[in-house]
């Protein structure tokens, strides 16, 4: 494996790195491990990266191994306010890709405007609640709409979980899910993963022939009203930046920014 | 807990996340009493993995300075 040495900016003791496996580097000095980087492949075939450094100096080196080693394009995770390990990143060549926001997003209907009697499906679409989904309808809508990023957008644009799995299936717990039905298929769904302490909402997804109807807006007043008489307060998501619809949808409904996540990349 | 991660041979703790800081740290305070100033672990990010306050965790000091340390781990609650 390949393996380098310099001296760390302590100016005391030689560092060593090392790519000790394919897909893992190691900064060592005097016997001791100080560094270490890391490499996993999504399985939309993006080579993500990650280090953890006590030293710039070995972050550096690390980082500058790693991207010798491995084909360009590279990416990285960083939060959008943890500007150490963000700069560390710039300086080894990484620029923003994309950034997605993270939101609180309120139950309470007198807060979200979002009162089921109020906020109706439009006419012959009916929401069905979580649990009460058909599985085998909810697997077909499921790959449909996978079908329709992967034919329009990619998957690029999407947060990490909802990558499409190797064997093709993402739906992992049926229960989580509440789906809009219309003329018996399922057209929309809402996954929510019922967290004690912060419930999220993984997914959000309408068929592209019946967007622009309401059914999002519907299905988001489901879950939510549903998290509010379980007691929860609040719930999270995630949306991409450049997703006008999904952070209108969101902040529409009272959500607030919290923090976010920058995807760099080195091309 | 067999996705625990590897060890690094450093100084490891469990510990109980208490506060939330900007610059994406933590204060974490140890079983033993001590609080750290803690970042998250570029795994734990990779992964998209969400610390909030409450969260047990483990806890790699660093060994240039004692009151640092990187959170390695998440334990399920």
């Amino acid at each position: 494996m390949n393996t380098s040495h310099f001296s760390s900016d302590t100016g005391q003791r030689p560092v060593t790195i090392t790519r000790v496996a394919e897909t893992q580097w190691l900064a060592v000095e005097d016997d001791r491990e100080v560094g270490r980087g890391d490499a996993v492949r999504r399985p939309d075939g993006r080579m993500f990266v990650s280090i953890d450094a006590w030293q710039d100096a070995v972050f550096d080196r690390l980082a500058a191994a790693m991207t010798a080693d491995l084909p360009a394009p590279l990416y990285v995770v960083v939060g959008e306010t943890d500007r150490e390990v963000r700069t560390g990143w710039e300086r080894a060549g990484f620029t923003t890709g994309r950034r997605e926001r993270e939101y609180a997003v309120p139950t309470d209907p007198r807060v979200t405007g979002l009162d089921l009697d109020a906020v109706r499906p439009p006419s012959s679409v009916t929401i069905v609640p979580a649990g009460e989904a058909q599985e085998d309808l909810l697997r077909v809508l499921d790959r449909a709409i996978r079908d329709e990023v992967e034919a329009t957008v990619g998957w690029q644009t999407m947060p990490a979980e909802v990558l499409p799995r190797p064997a093709g299936d993402t739906i992992v717990d049926p229960s989580k899910y509440a789906v809009a039905e219309l003329s018996g298929r399922y057209v929309g769904l809402i996954r929510v993963a019922p967290v004690p302490r912060r419930p999220r909402i993984g997914l959000i997804a309408v068929l592209a022939d019946e967007q622009r109807r309401g059914i999002a807006r519907a299905l988001l007043a489901q879950a939510l009203g549903s998290l509010h008489r379980s007691g929860a307060e609040s719930a999270w998501a995630e949306v991409d930046e450049s997703n006008a619809a999904a952070v209108a949808l969101f902040e529409g409904v009272g959500a607030r920014r919290t923090s976010g996540i920058l995807e760099l990349v080195r091309l | 807990m067999s996705d625990l991660p590897k060890t690094s041979g450093g100084l490891e703790f469990e510990g109980t996340v208490v506060e939330c800081l900007r610059n994406a740290t933590f204060t974490v305070e140890l079983q033993n009493g001590h609080k750290v100033l803690a970042h998250i672990s570029g795994k734990i990010r990779k992964n998209y993995i969400k610390i909030l306050p409450y969260d047990r965790v483990l806890v790699e000091l660093s060994p240039y300075d004692l009151t640092r340390g990187r959170i390695l781990y998440r334990y399920r609650t």
